[in-house]
């Protein structure tokens, strides 16, 4: 360490490229990336047929479930078959994410002369719902006694020897992008040299149930392939799905200088609240496009210069028409040129996780040359007008890329990445 | 990495206003429906009505800096929020949880994801009083003050709302985590306490007008290795903060100790004398 400097907005200092070197996921399109991203830009759907817990009874008949999760490198299959769903997920797609970038094995990284400090942030809104739920349901008694438990990312911290700031976020839908603003913040502040950031969800029996009750989920009980359709006319809702995805980031300079590889750069963030509803989205695009606006401001970009945009577009009736406006109006004439998709329409809502998700999507079509389609999109839904990329993967240049993610409480963030 | 590492920054906020606010179990019901006070801009009708009980005495702790600073609808627009509950939303799912296997997804009313999750302290906030800056929750464990601390200094500092005109810190807990019976009602009448902090980005001191005292919060985070539990004022946090920031204020003795949770964040109180700029004394 050189020393300590105390630093607020003002004195910020020409920030250094923060970029993804390492990148890992758990969703129901599969537990790899590259299966995940072959099947996304194939158009394929990970919905099937899912009842969380017979006790909750509720009608929805199809979600987004993970299904066989390998063991990650290092740990015991006992154990890790022993967690939480939540935290089988988010371990796995951690540690993943650190093999990918090279670490793979934390505890000789800290016996380095100059260890890098390695912090977490995991968006992991729901973490303790899910945990008294199925603690309780299973027959513990954790929800109704007076103790406090750790949280799932000091527990992953712990178990992985990371020696930085290990901490989770809740931003709704949004969690996850919330945990990569922080993420590349401590960078830029000094307060670690490698940051793994991401978020995951699991489905819980009266987390369905209470979307259901809100009237977010479809209703509709056809094939499961077709029931998530952003933009769609027939939209009725969203699909719950559960997993995430983790990235490691690094200062770029100190990442070349270890020869990682790359895969693209967070060069934007914008972040805003609506300040009108815990539940719906607000129906003045002002803030959500503020929040798009920021982040082209803060990346250096215009809106002509964006090459692909992942929506949040979760296939609920209002939501839809709302993004779609907050798009037009950060865009303006940009709009119509700009493909814009939902991968939720194949992935479902990962909720928590989904704004990573969607991070890594976005970094799949720099790497793929291609935009990911919106599935089942048959009858575009006028009220939504943007260049939409219906059915199939459209290829076609793209260096840049942004990402919504809108939640609950009026909650909006937009990320930029770029080619590396 | 063979490189030299950059050096570790501190965040220097300055705290503009604070409130502790404590309430018993059986005072939610009241607390729930009871106006803003005086100076505070009103809520929306019936806004608490499902809120959990972090937020609803969250909720008060910032009206009560509202109040007591006089700060207008008009001056909050811009803020941002960061939440930082300790098990906030178990009393409510344990309710659900009671009734579901009689009543299955029928009990499980639709605003518990919303209202009762980690976002949910910070989104209420925001939407109670229009605010645009960004809002998230952090921790949700013990150590939910010290990452509470470190992530509006993050946002302070990293600007990712440019428009932001001041972030809030609401921190809250049971004094004593409650247990439950059979019905998930509280043993007993347990003790609900938040701290609402109003941090702003610190100014230079380089402009003509009037000086006044405010504290500036310093925080980093340490090494695990180095991190000493930070004890006093029994084991609550939120508490001493509140002393710290008030005697850092009332005599000027700075502060310093170091927040587990469970790495560590240091956090220095430090009463400085700053020029209003022309904008504030406005």
């Amino acid at each position: 360490m050189s020393g300590m400097k105390s630093m607020n907005r003002r004195d910020r200092a020409p920030r250094e490229p923060v970029v993804i070197t390492g990148r890992a996921a758990v969703t129901p399109l599969g537990c790899d990336v590259a299966t995940i991203l072959d099947r996304l830009f194939a158009g394929e759907s990970g919905i099937r047929e899912y009842i969380a817990d017979e006790r909750a009874r509720t009608d929805t008949r199809f979600a987004g479930p993970i299904t066989d999760l390998p063991v990650p490198p290092g740990v015991d299959p006992d154990e890790f078959k022993s967690l939480d769903s939540l935290e089988q997920y988010s371990l796995a797609a951690v540690i993943n994410s650190l093999a990918d970038a090279g670490f793979d094995d934390l505890r000789e990284v800290a016996t380095r002369p100059a260890a890098p400090r390695i912090g977490i942030v995991a968006g992991l809104g729901a973490e303790q719902m899910k945990f008294w739920e199925t603690n309780s349901l299973g027959g513990g008694t954790t929800t109704f006694d007076a103790c406090r438990d750790p949280m799932t990312v000091h527990r992953i911290a712990a178990r992985i020897g990371l020696t930085g700031p290990a901490i989770a976020t809740g931003a709704a839908c949004g969690s996850s992008g919330y945990a990569l603003a922080l993420a590349r913040a401590w960078l830029d502040a000094g307060w670690v040299d490698v940051c793994v950031a991401g978020g995951c969800d699991a489905m819980t029996a009266t987390s369905i149930a209470a979307f259901y009750n809100l009237r977010a989920l479809s209703r509709r009980a056809d094939d499961p392939a077709k029931v998530s359709r952003p933009f769609d006319l027939a939209r009725d809702g969203f699909v719950m799905s559960e997993g995430g995805a983790f990235f490691v980031l690094e200062r770029r300079r100190e990442a070349v200088a270890r020869g990682a590889h790359l895969y693209g750069e967070l060069a934007g963030i914008g972040m805003s609240s609506d300040g009108v509803h815990m539940v719906a989205p607000s129906t003045d695009p002002t803030q959500s496009a503020r929040a798009i606006t920021t982040a082209f401001a803060d990346a250096g970009v215009t809106p002509d210069q964006i090459d692909y945009f992942n929506a949040h577009a979760a296939s609920t009736p209002v939501g839809d028409v709302a993004e779609a406006a907050s798009i037009r109006l950060a865009c303006g004439d940009a709009t119509d040129a700009i493909p814009v998709s939902s991968t939720k329409s194949m992935s479902g809502h990962l909720v928590s996780g989904a704004a990573a998700f969607e991070a890594l999507v976005c970094l799949g079509a720099i790497e793929r040359q291609a935009a990911p389609p919106t599935v089942n999109l048959d009858n575009p839904d006028p009220a939504c007008p943007l260049l939409h990329v219906p059915h199939v993967a459209r290829p076609c240049p793209i260096t840049v890329t942004a990402s919504n993610s809108f939640g609950f409480g009026g909650s909006n963030i937009c990320i930029i990445l770029r080619a590396a | 990495m063979t490189h030299q590492l950059p050096a570790v920054s501190t965040i220097d906020c300055r705290i503009t206003g604070h409130a502790l606010r404590e309430a018993r179990y059986s005072e939610m019901e009241e607390l729930r429906v009871r106006p803003s006070p005086a100076g505070a801009p009103p809520m929306p009708p019936r806004f608490l009505r499902h809120a959990d009980e972090h937020t609803i005495v969250g909720l008060h702790a910032v009206l009560d800096v509202i109040a007591s600073k006089g700060l207008s609808a008009e001056a909050l627009v811009g803020h941002a929020v960061v939440g930082a509950p300790c098990q906030m939303g178990r009393l409510a799912t344990a309710r659900v949880l009671v009734a579901m296997p009689a009543a299955g997804a029928l009990a499980i009313k639709p605003h518990v994801v919303p209202q009762c999750s980690l976002h949910s302290l910070a989104g209420a906030v925001s939407v109670a009083l229009g605010m645009h800056g960004p809002h998230l929750g952090v921790g949700g464990g013990v150590g939910a003050l010290g990452e509470g601390l470190l992530a509006a200094a993050t946002l302070l500092m990293s600007g990712g709302d440019p428009d932001c005109r001041g972030t809030w810190l609401v921190a809250t807990e049971w004094d004593e985590e409650p247990a439950l019976d059979d019905t998930a009602t509280p043993i007993g009448d347990p003790l609900c306490r938040a701290i609402a902090v109003l941090l702003d980005a610190t100014p230079r001191d380089d402009g003509d007008g009037e000086r006044e005292p405010a504290v500036t919060l310093r925080v980093r985070p340490t090494h695990r290795e180095k991190r000493v539990p930070f004890e006093a004022a029994g084991s609550s946090a939120i508490v001493a903060l509140s002393r710290a920031i008030t005697t850092a204020l009332e005599s000027g003795r700075s502060e310093a100790w170091t927040l587990a949770c469970p790495w560590g964040v240091e956090v220095t109180l430090e009463r400085r004398f700053h020029t209003r700029s022309l904008r504030e004394a406005a």
